[in-house]
């Protein structure tokens, strides 16, 4: 049997001073490394969740967002009828012609950010059943009307109820807010589609389709008859694969954070190393003494790893609550963070630290202290009893 | 390990220890040869540098000598590896040091079981022997002090329970008076000398108090690593028996 628990964790409260430091530095990297994955999986969440697995985005076939696609009219009007769309109560197909623009908007504090405008016609809100009207009502057709999702709400110049928005060529009286279950679309501002269009002076009058399936074994069959027409060149796929494709920028953000924590824990990694060395410095005639009784190496490594090891939980704890609390902050104070997505408009996301994102941070924190811990240990494991009592 | 009382348990063979300190070579002990009967109270004695330590740290297995052979109870040291040595240290030797080397974070109890952490008895039992031998010591009424509670004197009573609580043969002892006054010093040798009579330990003993002289069976002499024998031994344990006389004259310190 080796030391017991006891005595590795009674000699990190032995130095308090000691460790809280290195514990200090441990719980900054937690902080820093969880609230920039909350911020990264926050911005993943929000695409991801857009997305409704009944539905079916159809664009231009080479585009790879709503952005880039355009769509005519001669198009929509084929596909609508296409078999296997779902109809609302008045038998009309439940297939929304979508136009989107990325006009600048001025925020409150006089800055400049792209928003994502979506033209759309009434039929938007049966195919997007998520986003419902929360405050004021729907937006009539061809009135100069809009209405902006709740993350939008607030944060530019004119995005309240009853206000004008100014973009394009055109002001838009806001009358209606919505939400959309924290998805993407809250970030958005929606108007009449051939306004928009007529605005913008667009060639074509939509970027593309959004199709709710009437039942989901039509989904893949409805997807290749629209990939296969020879007419448009169109090319269709479900909506929940679209919004993880968009989402697949964050990945790139998400190996910079993993590289920069990994690199803020090397540096956590010697504090936990200087404060183990002089643990083991401290402690030379202990080492000596358990060695003579008759402890081994793998007992007095062991011994010491755990100390580390404690340490850097110590560490963890205290930055995961730090890093709760100040997500919480930024919820209350900030409302939501804009992000730019991959089409460069802004995302306004809320800020959440998920457990994967403590989970991470979590082994983070072990590896510095198993890294950190692993050569202080090694020497004191290695030390020879008649050198350590000599020493002492 | 057999202890049958006036059989040599220890057998020390032309031992010679050899340190290299920088440049220099240290003759810290020098073709030792010596047997120590089962059951016998024995005093190393002799001036700083003279190799008693040294000689202490090779019957204990602690050290290797550079030349020769310890045997104890049959086991020849130098075929042991490291950790070999450690467990066999764990099973047969119970050790006492100078600065009592209790661990600070412990409690005396902890202490004291703390060898038994390497036998495979269960908490329970482990509890119970390290109280029994803290009672043996008189310390009954301390197993919940931390060593920084307990006087120099009461330490080294810890000390001498975690010695003894695992039953060994032999129990080495390295200056185990030299940081207590006169009155605990008298009262940690009686201890020892009660640990041979009583339980029939083998007690080796390393000291510079000359009121050792009164409690151990035999004495032996070191001087530049070299045994005394004969009419030098005969000197030196006079010396020593004038100087006790003296601090005795002097009163407790």
């Amino acid at each position: 049997m080796g030391l017991p628990l006891s005595y590795s964790l009674r000699n990190v409260g032995a130095r308090r001073g000691r460790t809280l430091m290195t514990a200090g530095v441990v719980a900054l990297v937690v902080v820093a490394c969880s609230l920039f994955l909350g911020l990264i999986s926050s911005l993943k969440r929000t695409l991801v969740s857009t997305g409704d697995a009944r539905n079916i985005v159809v664009m231009r076939k080479g585009s790879d967002n709503d952005g880039s696609s355009q769509l005519t009219l001669e198009a929509y009007q084929a596909i609508r009828f296409f078999d296997g769309i779902a109809r609302d109560a008045q038998d009309q197909p439940l297939a929304s012609p979508e136009l989107v623009v990325q006009p600048f908007f001025r925020t409150r504090e006089g800055g400049r950010e792209n928003v994502l405008v979506r033209g759309v016609e009434p039929v938007a809100l049966a195919v997007h059943d998520n986003v419902r009207i929360v405050e004021g009502r729907m937006l009539t057709p061809s009135s100069g009307e809009a209405i902006v999702g709740r993350g939008v709400l607030g944060r530019y110049a004119g995005a309240s109820l009853g206000d004008d928005l100014e973009f394009g060529r055109a002001r838009w009286h806001v009358v209606g807010i919505f939400d959309a279950d924290g998805s993407s679309f809250e970030s958005e501002v929606w108007v009449d589609v051939r306004e928009l269009a007529n605005d913008a002076k667009r060639p074509f009058p939509y970027s593309g389709v959004r199709i709710r399936v009437a039942r989901p074994e039509q989904l893949e069959p409805l997807i290749r008859r629209i990939d296969d027409d020879p007419r448009f060149a169109l090319e269709a796929e479900r909506e929940t694969e679209y919004y993880a494709k968009q989402s697949e920028s964050a990945n790139t953000l998400y190996v910079l954070v993993v590289g920069i924590a990994v690199l803020a824990g090397i540096g956590a990694g010697f504090g936990a190393a200087n404060t183990m060395y002089a643990a083991v410095q401290a402690r030379t005639a202990e080492i000596g003494t358990l060695r003579a009784l008759g402890f081994s190496r793998g007992a007095i490594l062991t011994s010491f790893q755990v100390e580390a090891l404690a340490v850097a939980a110590i560490g963890f704890v205290l930055g995961a609550l730090c890093s709760l609390a100040l997500s919480a902050c930024l919820r209350r104070l900030l409302g939501g963070i804009g992000f730019g997505a991959a089409t460069f408009t802004v995302n306004v996301i809320t800020l959440r630290v998920s457990a994967a994102d403590l989970l991470f941070a979590l082994l983070l924190a072990l590896v510095i202290g198993t890294a950190g811990g692993f050569g202080p240990a090694w020497r004191a494991a290695r030390l020879r009893p008649i050198e350590a009592l000599r020493k002492a | 390990m057999d202890a049958t009382p006036g059989a040599p348990l220890i057998q020390i063979r032309d031992v010679s220890r050899r340190y290299v300190r920088g440049v220099d070579e240290v003759h810290a002990l020098e073709r030792v040869s010596l047997d120590i009967p089962a059951g016998h109270f024995v005093g190393f004695m002799g001036p700083s540098g003279s190799g008693k330590s040294t000689l202490l740290n090779l019957v204990s297995g602690i050290d290797r000598p550079s030349e020769g052979d310890v045997i104890v109870a049959g086991q020849r040291l130098n075929d042991l590896s490291e950790d070999e040595l450690a467990r066999w240290r764990a099973r047969h030797v119970g050790l006492i040091f100078q600065f009592f080397n209790l661990i600070p974070v412990l409690s005396a109890r902890d202490n004291v079981a703390l060898p038994l952490l390497l036998t495979k008895l269960d908490k329970a039992e482990r509890v119970r022997r390290a109280e029994t031998a803290l009672r043996v010591v008189g310390l009954e009424d301390r197993l919940d002090h931390y060593p920084r509670t307990l006087s120099g004197g009461e330490q080294q009573r810890v000390a001498i329970a975690r010695a003894i609580v695992t039953d060994p043969d032999l129990i080495v002892a390295d200056e185990p008076t030299g940081d207590l006054d006169a009155r605990n010093a008298e009262a940690i040798l009686d201890l020892l000398r009660q640990l041979r009579q009583h339980f029939g330990k083998t007690v080796v003993m390393v000291t510079h108090d000359p009121r050792a002289l009164r409690f151990v069976d035999d004495a032996y002499h070191l001087d530049k690593g070299v045994l005394l024998e004969g009419e030098e031994a005969a000197r030196a344990q006079e010396a020593i028996r004038v100087s006790a006389g003296a601090a005795g004259a002097r009163g407790p310190r």
